[in-house]
């Protein structure tokens, strides 16, 4: 029943394979996307993956550098292949133990792992298992644990009155039914009446809980120190009379509780009221006084609060996380030091628990870093750590080398080539700029523009933000700023860049269209779409995004994100590439290509934001805004955010 | 008699006088003493020093790196090269190395690393080893040439202005494999497609954004300023062959790597 099982080193060697009969296609094109988008992209934390119409699971040996692989028919669903894989790998590694801890990659070469039998018996044992555990029938009334319980065994005192009495009505009835065993059912339950069983809900029917709850509901109406008079009761409890509600504040007099004079007088509670009522009104006047502050600058120090109470919070729980550690610590470094151990999971628990909250600390989305963590202890379950280093330590440049692996671009980044290719093709390199409001659009399109410029490219600007105020007055500025630092005189007499608006309320899609159109009549080299602003959560402004990346199909598109989001990044990105996805009408839809890491210089060393945004879309950092100037653009260094990721 | 007692005398004075004058002509002399300890432990040091760069650096460069883009038959021509049978392989997540004995007279052996192509983990494996590299094989599929010779050539460029491999100047021997499929380039034509290419990525590449700590990468210029670029204007010896890993029978025949074994032994 299933399609493949390969067995190959982390170096690449298949060591052993088995096809299943009559499967055609060789799996090595579903192994290989297996490993490049989960095991190498650190998604190790759940242990499936769909190819088309297979089902691949796989497991890491870490000890001797194994990967297993199994593949099956995604309509199947079969139980038994976790266990499965582990039995195998199990008995892979007690059979071929002598040669797998040869050292060098020969090892993989030289010997000849026949493993077929070994497999077959295996895997014929877990189809059996798995078959034997057939559907459990449903028990007869007789065969159940009730049939053997007195009526009496099931009274309760006080509380369970009602209970207890509907229990017995129950197996009262049951008893009528079963009048062939009748008599050994009653023998039965009477000597086993001494179980104190409570049953609870358990031996009622629906109706009589709905009746038990109406006749709760009706006690509270009546009054709350009637005990519970259920419907069935054949003691009839002694009715009380209705008693006065006591309120707290009852005790005074209707003359205390009437406030109505001491409205203009000077008691203390007016006197309170009334400064904060005259200084409300103050604040809001004073707040628009003066020059406005900027929507990004308002939007920051939001941010930064939230951070710094996310930070106080982690804060605390590390140093509860640390003591715990702290003593853990040592007996592991102690441990560690003395030759060679195998990592375990319960060893690297605390350590990952630390560096996840170190992770969050520093920014990164909370459910990233646990994947994360996730994804490194599966690579280092099982590993063999060498002397003198500490568990902490291996996890640690796990880790490291983890965050390296994720923020190096998965493709080539080099648009100035890209750009060249396009000129070569007689067509306009087209790069879209989207994002939620304020992220730094509009400023990093004129500091990216003005790069291409210095480089020798002519830029045509979209103004497709036809929706904020101000927008196409704001790309004149940059345009007219940058032709005067870049004079046409000096391009060949056209201007370096130039901007192509119809103003506002158009249709962006349409503008666009417009644009590229024009800038392969008039050969320009790049044109910069930008687009309004719009939260990830209005529909229709999603809608309208993806329509014009579908039909203007550009070059690159950008999502623009700026480095203080937190855990927003996520979900922006993850509506974004959704969106894109659900409204293109072709199967290959285009999605984010790329990501501008704005007000980088913003944060100190909180730049976790890089990691979310990376991990979610697996796309590169292909820009880094540092500032507001038009020289402030910088490409990302990995090596630099990790290593400020991880200083303490 | 007084000179017997002087004698005397003179006797117990100079015992008492025995360590003290010992101590005198040590503290007298310790500038010295130290002085030559100092030296002594000088000379040490530097020789153990010396002898170690001397040492180390014959020892040190002593591996072969199989580099290239992933699927261009990096793993295969590993086994290939070491015992010439066939096996099937996945893509690489960490690196193989072994030590491979040349078929060259000296019968002179050194460390062949087959590092993975994966973009996410050639950089870090390369930093580990370009170090120690005395030669660098870079694997091309010359089938899909035509479609990634821009990745092609933006790798090779990044290890070529690595600062410590253009120290270094390591041979670098750029193997177009699978010549076994019919569409496969030859080894001129993707040499000529190469140097174009590097041509034009040494003009986009310095005008690339620096990065956000202020550091510029790769400050190796390639070639000459001014001419168009050619693998000969390196320093280092550049040669290219053609090869099949895979072979014209498959997995049963034997792989077509008699050149590329040739050129291994002349390292």
């Amino acid at each position: 029943m299933l399609d493949f099982f390969a067995i190959f080193s982390k170096g690449g060697i298949v060591l052993w394979c088995f096809q299943g009969a009559g499967v055609t296609e060789s799996f090595t094109g579903p192994v290989n996307a297996l490993i490049r988008s989960v095991i190498l992209q650190e998604r190790s934390g759940n242990n499936s993956f769909t190819h088309n119409a297979l089902s691949l699971k796989y497991k890491l040996d870490n000890e001797f550098e194994l990967v297993f692989v199994v593949g099956f028919q995604k309509i199947l669903t079969l139980t038994y292949v976790d266990k499965f894989i582990d039995d195998v790998q199990l008995h892979f590694r007690d059979r071929y133990k002598n040669e797998l801890e040869q050292r060098g990659a020969l090892k993989f070469l030289l010997n000849n792992f026949e493993f077929g039998d070994d497999f077959h018996r295996l895997m014929r044992e877990a189809e059996v298992s798995s078959k034997a555990k057939a559907p459990v029938s449903m028990r007869n009334f007789n065969e159940s644990e009730k049939s053997k319980k007195t009526v009496k065994s099931m009274i309760e005192t006080k509380d369970g009155d009602k209970t207890k009495e509907q229990g017995g009505k129950k197996s009262k009835n049951a008893k009528k039914e079963a009048e062939s065993g009748g008599d050994q059912a009653k023998a039965a339950s009477q000597t086993a009446s001494k179980k104190a069983v409570e049953n609870g809900n358990e031996g009622l029917t629906q109706e009589e809980i709905i009746e038990r709850n109406r006749a709760k509901f009706i006690s509270k109406q009546l009054g709350g120190g009637k005990a519970e008079k259920p419907s069935k009761s054949p003691k009839p409890q002694k009715p009380k009379g209705k008693a006065n509600r006591v309120w707290d504040m009852s005790g005074k007099s209707i003359g205390e509780l009437d406030y109505s004079g001491a409205n203009g007088n000077n008691s203390s509670d007016a006197q309170n009221q009334d400064p904060d009522a005259i200084a409300e009104p103050l604040i809001q006047v004073d707040s628009m006084k003066g020059d406005l502050r900027g929507v990004d600058y308002e939007s920051s120090d939001d941010e930064d609060e939230v951070v710094q109470e996310e930070e106080r919070v982690v804060v605390a729980n590390t140093k509860k996380g640390a003591k715990k550690g702290g003593f853990g610590g040592m007996f592991g470094m102690l441990k560690g030091l003395v030759g060679s151990k195998n990592l375990t999971q319960e060893d690297m628990e605390p350590v990952l628990d630390k560096m996840k909250d170190h992770l969050i600390a520093k920014n990164v989305a909370a459910e990233i870093a646990s994947q994360l963590c996730v994804s490194v202890a599966k690579k280092l379950e099982g590993k063999v750590m060498g002397t003198f280093t500490t568990v902490a330590s291996t996890v640690k440049q796990a880790l490291q080398d983890s965050l390296v692996q994720i923020l190096q671009p998965k493709r080539r980044v080099d648009i100035l080539r890209d750009v060249l290719e396009a000129r070569s093709q007689r067509k306009p390199f087209v790069i879209t700029f989207c994002g939620v409001n304020g992220v730094g659009k509009s400023t990093n399109l004129a500091k990216i523009s003005y790069w291409l410029i210095e480089n020798g490219f002519t830029v045509l600007i979209a103004a497709c933000d036809t929706f904020r105020a101000g927008a196409v007055e704001q790309l004149r500025t940059h345009q007219r700023r940058l032709n005067s630092l870049h004079p046409p005189e000096k391009h060949g007499g056209r201007p370096a860049v130039q901007l192509f608006e119809k103003g506002y309320g158009k249709d962006a899609a349409g503008i666009a269209m417009e644009a590229i159109a024009f800038a392969r009549n008039q050969v320009f080299d790049v044109v910069l779409i930008d687009t309004a602003g719009r939260m990830q959560d209005n529909a229709p402004l999603m809608t309208a995004l993806a329509k014009l990346i579908a039909v203007n199909t550009p070059d690159l598109v950008l999502f623009v994100g700026e480095a203080l989001v937190g855990n927003e990044a996520v979900d922006q990105l993850v509506k974004f590439n959704q969106a894109l996805a659900d409204h293109s009408r072709t199967d290959k839809p285009r999605l984010i290509d790329g990501i501008v890491l704005t007000k980088f210089d913003t944060i100190d060393d909180k730049v976790g934001a890089a990691i979310s945004m990376t991990y979610i879309t697996g796309q590169p950092i292909v820009f880094v805004g540092t500032g507001q100037t038009y020289s402030d653009l910088r490409s990302l260094n990995a090596r630099a955010v990790v290593s400020a990721l991880m200083k303490a | 008699m007084e000179n017997e007692k002087i004698h005397v005398d003179l006797e117990d004075f100079s015992e008492e006088q025995f360590m003290e004058s010992f101590m005198r002509e040590i503290q007298s002399e310790e500038a010295v003493f130290i002085l030559g300890i100092l030296v002594a432990l000088a000379l040490v040091i530097l020789t153990v020093v010396f002898f170690g760069n001397f040492w180390g650096s014959s020892k040190a460069r002593n591996a072969v790196l199989l580099l290239g883009l992933c699927d261009s038959g990096k793993t295969l021509l590993f086994t290939r090269l070491l015992l010439g049978k066939f096996v099937r392989t996945q893509t690489s997540i960490t690196e193989n190395s072994t030590t491979y004995k040349s078929k060259n007279d000296r019968g002179s052996s050194w460390t062949l690393i087959d590092v993975p192509g994966h973009e996410s983990l050639r950089v870090q494996i390369v930093e580990k080893y370009k170090a120690v590299a005395r030669a660098i094989v870079f694997v091309v599929d010359s089938s899909i040439f035509q479609k990634d010779v821009r990745d092609v050539a933006e790798f090779l460029y990044s290890i070529l202005t690595d600062n410590v491999v253009a120290k270094n100047a390591p041979t670098l021997v750029v193997a177009c494999n699978k010549q076994d499929i019919s569409m496969a380039k030859s080894a001129k034509l993707i040499q000529q497609q190469l140097e174009k290419e590097l041509n034009t990525l040494r003009m986009t590449r310095s005008a690339a954004l620096s990065s956000q700590d202020g550091a510029v990468g790769g400050s190796v210029y390639l070639g000459k300023k001014g001419k168009d670029f050619e693998f000969s204007q390196l320093p280092n010896r550049v040669e290219f062959i053609e090869c099949s890993a895979l072979g014209s029978k498959g997995e049963d025949g034997d792989a077509d790597i008699h050149a590329l074994e040739n050129c291994l032994a002349k390292i």
